[in-house]
Formats: C-alpha cells, structure tokens, sequence
C-alpha cells in the first residue's frame, strides 16, 4: 500500500528550541489516522510540514509522494482543515464555496451544495454568525470539496461542544465511507479518535514514541499484574512500558509479540486510551511533570 | 433493518460489538434469511467509529457463513444461528442445577461459582477453537 | 483568483470610487467659476511683460474669494481647496499602503484564513502574483486618476504661474515639494511604493495595525527625504556662477562671518529648479564675509540697508554659485523619480515572494 505521508528524520527548530525531532514515519493509506499527544507536543508542526506552511529544518516529508505545497496538482490532492476552522467572517456561506470553486479545479459543485443543503447552512449566511459546529462543517466542505485523496484535520473538534463534535465525527466516517479519502488528524482527547481512528501516532515531546495499526497495536500490548517482581527478571522479548509496583504487587503495561506464558501474571487487554497515556508518561518522566491532558470518556 | 449501537465502557472491541449484535439479531429471529445488513456508511455515520471497524465485523460474519456480501448492493443474511434444537435446553438446564446445587454443598460462595465457570468455560472455547486468542 | 481577489477587495474598491467621485465632483463644481475667471483675465494672447502682471492680477483675483458661488466674499476658497487637493494626492499613497497593502497579508495571517486560503489548488506564489498585479495596478490607477484630475482643475493656476505670475503661496513651480510628487507620472511611483511597502511591512510583522502604523511611519519619512536629499541629485544638477544681484540672492550672515546666499533666479533659465547656491569668489571657492563689510552689517535692516551691503560685497568680488536643474530635465526627473519608486516596489514585492513562498513560520 502507498504511505499518505513519509518522513524520514524530519525536525523543526525554532531559534534554539525543536519544535518536532528524528520523526520517521510511514503513513499508509485507507486509514484515518490519529495524532494523538500532549499540546505542544509537535502535532500541529508536523501537520505544518505536511502541508507545505513550513520548511523543514532537517529531514524530509514526502506527501503522496511529492513535496508539500509544491504546485497546484500537489495542493489539490490534499485537503486541510486548520485549527479552529478559520473562515471568513464577513464573506457568506455561498461565496466561501464560490472561493472553492474558483481556486480548485477538481471542484464538485454539486456535492457541496448537497452537503451545505444537508447541513442546514443558510448559503447567505455570513461565515462569522455560524456557530462553532456550523463553521467546522463548512470548513470541512471546503476541504472536501475539491475530491482530495488525503484530508489533514488540526484539532478539527477541539472547541466545539459534544453534540457539535459527535455530528462533525459522524460526518467525517461518512465521507470516508463514501469518498475512500485518507484522513490525518490531531488531537489532545483520545476518546475522540478510539472510535474513528484505526491508525494512531503518539507524539510526546516532539518526537513520535508509538505508531501502528491499532488493532496490531492493541494485539501486542498487555497490562500484567501479579506478585511484585523486578523488571530484570522479566524475559526477553517483552518491552515495558510502564510498571508500577506496591510492597506486594506489580503492574506492568508491557508490550511483546508473543504470548505470555508466565502463570504468575493475570494478562488483561488495554484499551487506546490507557495505551497512548502510558506512552505519554513513559516520555515525560511518569508524570513528575504535569502535561496539559484532556481524557474524557 | 436492524440497528447497532455501541456500548463505550464494556471493554469489549466496537467490531465484537457489531458481530454479537448481529448474532444476537439472528437467534432472536430480528435478522432473516435475505435481509439486509445496515450499509458501512451508515453504520459508520450514525455511530462515528471508522468504517474499516464495520467491514472487519461484517467480514468476521462472512467468515463464519452467516452473512455475503454483493458488492455495490450490500450485505445479506445467508444464514441462521441455531440455538441448539429448544427440546436439548431442558435436560441441560436441569444438569446445571444439579451441578449448582453440588457446587453450593462444597461451599463455594457466588463469586467462586462464577470464576470457576467461566475459566472452565475459557479453556474448552480455546480447546475447541485452537486460535490461541486472548479471551473477551 | 480574479474572482477571490475582486471579492475581498470589493469594500475597499466600492470606498475608492466614492472618494474618486467626490473628488471629481468637487473639482467639477468649482472649475467652471476658475476657467471664466481666467478667460476675462487677458492671459491668453499677452505677450512678454505684460503676462506675469496679468498671471498675478488672475492668482489674486481667485484667492480673494469675490464672486465665488456659495461662499461669502473673501474666503480663500481656491486656496483650500488646492492645498486639499494636491494633499489628498500626496496622502493617497500612505492611505493605500495603510488600508490595501498592510491588510492584505497580515489579516490573513492573523485570522488564520490564509491557511484556508494557501491550501486550495492555487500555490502562494500565484495568490500574491494576482492580488499585488490586481491591486497595484488599481493603486496606481486611482492615485493617478486623482492627480490628472487636479491637474485638469488646477491648469489655470499651472499657467498663471509658468509666466511668473506670484503673490500667493500657489506659485510653486512644478518642481515644488508638494507639486512635483503630485502631478506627471510620480504618483504612479508613489502609489506602487506605498502599496508595496504595506504589504511587506504586513508580512514581516503579521498583525495588521502594527503593520499600518509602520508603513505609514516610513512612507512619510520618505516623503520627507526625498525632497531634500535625493531628488535634487537624481540627475547631478547643473551649475553656475553669477552676480549677488543677477541670482536674485538674499545674502545674510548665519553667525561669524560666514554668509549664506540663497538665489531666487538663474539668469537665462527661467522656472529652473535651484538646489542649492552660495556666496564665492571670482574663482568659484567659497567665501566668508570679508571683515570691511561688517560696518554695513548693522544697517542691514534699515531702509536701503541690504544694496548697501549687496554693493559692498560685490565689490569685493562675492559672486553667487548656483545650482539648479533647468526646466529641461522635468521630465527627465520625473522619470527617474518614478522609475526609483517602481524599482523599490518591485524589490519589495520580490522579498514578499521570497518569505511567502518559503515558509510562514
């Protein structure tokens, strides 16, 4: 399968400080694609790098194989979504897919008319008095609209209110169902994407710490529990990722190809959410440390 | 048509979800032979969960002979879960009451009952089925 | 892109045209009244002296006010109104700058737009190619459409003074501070510079009102230097050596002995434009006030004090070096002028490509 996105190394410093650092990642397609971490993590840097809004400083980013932003071909394949839908304020619902279909020559102008009609959105509408829902949905028709085969989404459901974001979710699965578009996107709550993600990257610190299929991901991690035990008399082939011990008891989050055979231990399954947040404390310190995180079920 | 819906806090997989839900569908007789599943872009839409979640369960179903796919038309039942002729669930019962009734004389109090049964029960599904798949 | 470019630049398009239009009918409204004043006047059709008495006799007969419709007699309506307009295509430029070229990239960077903008299947070097192509040249056409109208307006008054009619504070010539920059081709030059100057300055800083207030900080400095320091040598003027009295030059001591001598004509070249001048000898080096002179320094103020201390230092040998640009070399200048102010703006325009099309970090 072509990878979406292929970095390889790919960093960006500002004056003395790297906002993203060493991040190699090869992205497949067909997948919607989590990016999942802590704010200031580098998310919405790597999300800049692959749209073109900035240069790397080391390394590269192929997007669908050419260089970001690098002609209208190029920017036409992909769709973006940026953080808070930043839309004209004073420009109407009509004119914003005017915008589209000059700008784009993929433009299906009947499909965003559909979806606007569907949306409710009242074309004359100026883009300023649409409520937060209502301008990420526009935004989303505008990234739509042009038929891209990836679509990159910066936080896309971070301000909006619950039932705004369930209607945006339930919207985006739909195209994807409908339009086989990739789909890349970041966020700091992990409830949002265990449900629509089957891709996640953990990015923690500006560097990537875990990045896989979901399922293979939830498939080779465990979380052992029993009689408290040193690390060193684990067997090989078993990497932990974060272990906490009483005077009389360890539980380890560890994570390994093959099965554990070990009776000593009560092997149970770890959902996305618990997965990614050990991943999160193993990179900043086990939580000496406190990092902006929102877990909401 | 059936409909699904998700239940976020039972730790169980989306895609398992889908699957029970559909069996369930089957032996309650909500499901026949010839009709047709929820299309994946439905199911993904009134859920939000990813599409590929609903085409991993529906091709669970297929694997198992309980479902086809057409394609470019949808998915349709093919096949019927029997619950085991209803004439053997009597004698069955009856033998599981004798075994709780020995299980409480030995002194086993509700919850060792239970833990005893479902290990048991663990183990013969993975005898039987030989996938050596973590249990849930 | 056309069609994106004319869209967000409707408002300010729709504001140009009405302050055009205002403009235009406030001219039109006026010019009649001028024109008949100058056609009773006997300018056309005069010849030699009798032309600068009659250009003089015209300018204070329309800077007095008398007969002017709607106004009491005596108001200096022409007065107003000249200075008003050549200020408005003076402004015009900065105004530009301000409210089309700071905006232009910084709100897009602000609000978070441009990233909507920048990521449809048009680069960013083609969004800027036909905003600043687009605009610019609308820039240029609105600043010089004020100035030719002006000129149309204004052309009696042009006339009245080309044949050495004064007594008013119209007569500067055509290479005066505020007329120069405002007629010809300059304001195209101005114009490209100040739009080009604001939307670098909103790229650079990236907030539009900071932006506004630096653009409009360093086009005035530029308005205010240009004047002095870099359009007299534009093209090395010439220069000449002549009598105190031939030059017209209002000599006076600026402390000790030193004199300066500020000339007022170039014998031969009539409307030429003088840079500079100072007191020489015979030989061409400067000079100071020679010490027998000093005795006609207090009466200099007096009744017939100033030909006593002129004879006093002609006989010295104090002559006057002057230099000037003849009114030859006015299109000239004004050429160059232009040509500077549009290398400028397409050197700007060129860093904006550069930064934009780089990165926007």
């Amino acid at each position: 399968m072509t990878a979406v996105i292929e970095t390889d190394g790919l960093g960006k410093r500002y004056r003395k400080l790297w906002a993203l650092a060493g991040c190699t990642l090869s992205i497949p397609a067909g997948h919607v694609v989590g990016l999942v971490g802590p704010n200031g993590a580098g998310k919405t840097t790597l999300i800049n790098l692959a749209t073109g809004m900035l240069a790397p400083t080391t390394g590269t980013i192929e997007v669908l194989g050419g260089r970001p932003a690098s002609g209208p071909a190029q920017l036409a394949r992909v769709g973006y979504l940026a953080q808070d839908a930043p839309v004209y304020a004073g420009l109407p619902v009509a004119d914003h897919l005017r915008l589209g279909a000059h700008l784009n020559p993929g433009w299906d102008a009947e499909m965003t008319r559909h979806r606007i009609d569907q949306l409710d959105l009242d074309p004359g509408q100026k883009a300023g008095k649409l409520s937060g829902g209502q301008r990420a949905q526009l935004a989303l028709t505008l990234a739509l609209g042009k038929r891209p085969e990836l679509l990159i989404l910066d936080e896309p459901v971070a301000s909006l209110d619950p039932l705004a974001r369930r209607e945006f979710l339930q919207d985006l699965m739909e195209t994807v169902a409908e339009q086989q578009v990739s789909v890349v996107l970041s966020s700091h709550l992990i409830s949002d994407l265990e449900r629509v993600c089957d891709y996640v990257i953990v990015l923690v610190d500006s560097r990537v710490r875990i990045a896989g299929p979901v399922d293979e991901l939830l498939a080779t991690h465990h979380v052992l529990s029993g009689p408290r035990r040193h690390l060193a008399t684990l067997p090989a082939g078993l990497k932990v990722i974060s272990a906490s011990h009483t005077e009389v008891q360890s539980t380890l989050l560890v994570r390994t190809s093959g099965a554990i055979l070990d009776p000593a231990w009560t092997v149970s399954e770890v959902g996305l959410e618990d997965l990614a947040l050990a991943y999160m404390k193993q990179a900043t310190g086990r939580g000496h440390r406190h990092r902006h995180l929102e877990v909401q079920k | 048509m059936i409909e699904f819906h998700l239940d976020g806090r039972s730790g169980v997989a989306p895609y398992m979800q889908l699957i029970h839900q559909v069996r369930h569908a089957l032996r309650l007789g909500l499901l026949r032979m010839g009709d047709q599943l929820p299309k994946v872009k439905d199911v993904a839409a009134g859920l939000a969960i990813n599409p590929n979640t609903v085409l991993k369960a529906y091709r669970e179903l297929e694997y198992e002979g309980l479902v086809a796919a057409r394609p470019g038309v949808g998915t349709f039942v093919t096949g019927t879960l029997d619950g085991g002729s209803l004439a053997a669930h009597g004698p069955l019962r009856r033998d599981l009451q004798r075994w709780l009734a020995k299980a409480r004389r030995a002194g086993l109090d509700d919850e060792s009952i239970q833990a005893l049964f479902l290990s048991t029960f663990r183990s013969a599904s993975e005898d039987v089925e030989g996938t050596g798949r973590w249990a849930g | 892109m056309t069609w994106l470019t004319w869209r967000q630049f409707r408002a300010q398009a729709i504001t140009a045209v009405a302050a055009l239009a205002a403009f235009a009918i406030l001219l039109a409204v006026t010019g009649p009244h001028m024109a008949s004043l100058y056609a009773t006047s006997g300018i056309t059709g005069c010849h030699g002296d009798t032309c600068a008495g009659l250009a003089s006799h015209f300018l204070i007969d329309l800077t007095s006010g008398r007969g002017f419709p709607l106004l009491p007699d005596g108001t200096n309506a022409y007065v107003i109104l000249y200075f008003l307009s050549v200020l408005v295509i003076l402004a015009a430029p900065a105004i530009i700058g301000i409210f089309w070229g700071a905006p232009l990239i910084a709100r897009e960077l602000e609000t978070g737009t441009g990233q909507l903008a920048w990521n449809q299947s048009v680069t960013r070097t083609r969004w800027l190619v036909v905003k600043l192509t687009l605009i610019g040249v609308a820039a240029m056409a609105v600043t010089e459409a004020l100035s030719l109208l002006q000129a149309w307006w204004a052309a009696p008054i042009g006339e009245a003074v080309g044949l050495g009619g004064s007594a008013s504070i119209m007569s500067e010539g055509r290479f005066g501070y505020f007329v120069f920059p405002t007629h010809g081709i300059t304001p195209l030059g101005y114009a490209a510079f100040g739009f080009a100057l604001g939307v670098t300055a909103g790229l650079l800083i990236r907030r539009a009102i900071p932006a506004m207030a630096v653009t409009l900080a360093v086009f005035a400095a530029v308005q205010f230097a240009t004047p002095l320091w870099i359009r007299p040598h534009l093209i090395p003027p010439n220069a000449t050596i002549t009598t105190i009295e031939a030059a017209q030059a209002n000599i006076f001591p600026t402390g000790g002995s030193t004199i300066a001598a500020p000339a007022s004509r170039v014998p031969g070249q009539p409307g030429a434009w003088i840079t500079s001048s100072g007191a020489v000898n015979a030989a061409g080096q400067p000079v100071t006030a020679p010490a027998a002179c000093a005795s006609a320094l207090p009466h200099l103020l007096g009744p017939g004090g100033s030909s006593r201390w002129d004879n006093c230092l002609a006989s010295h040998g104090i002559r006057v070096v002057v230099s000037y640009q003849p009114v030859s070399r006015y299109w000239p200048l004004q050429l160059t002028e232009t040509g500077l102010l549009l290398a400028l703006a397409l050197a700007l325009a060129g860093l904006c490509f550069w930064r934009l099309g780089r990165r926007l970090s």
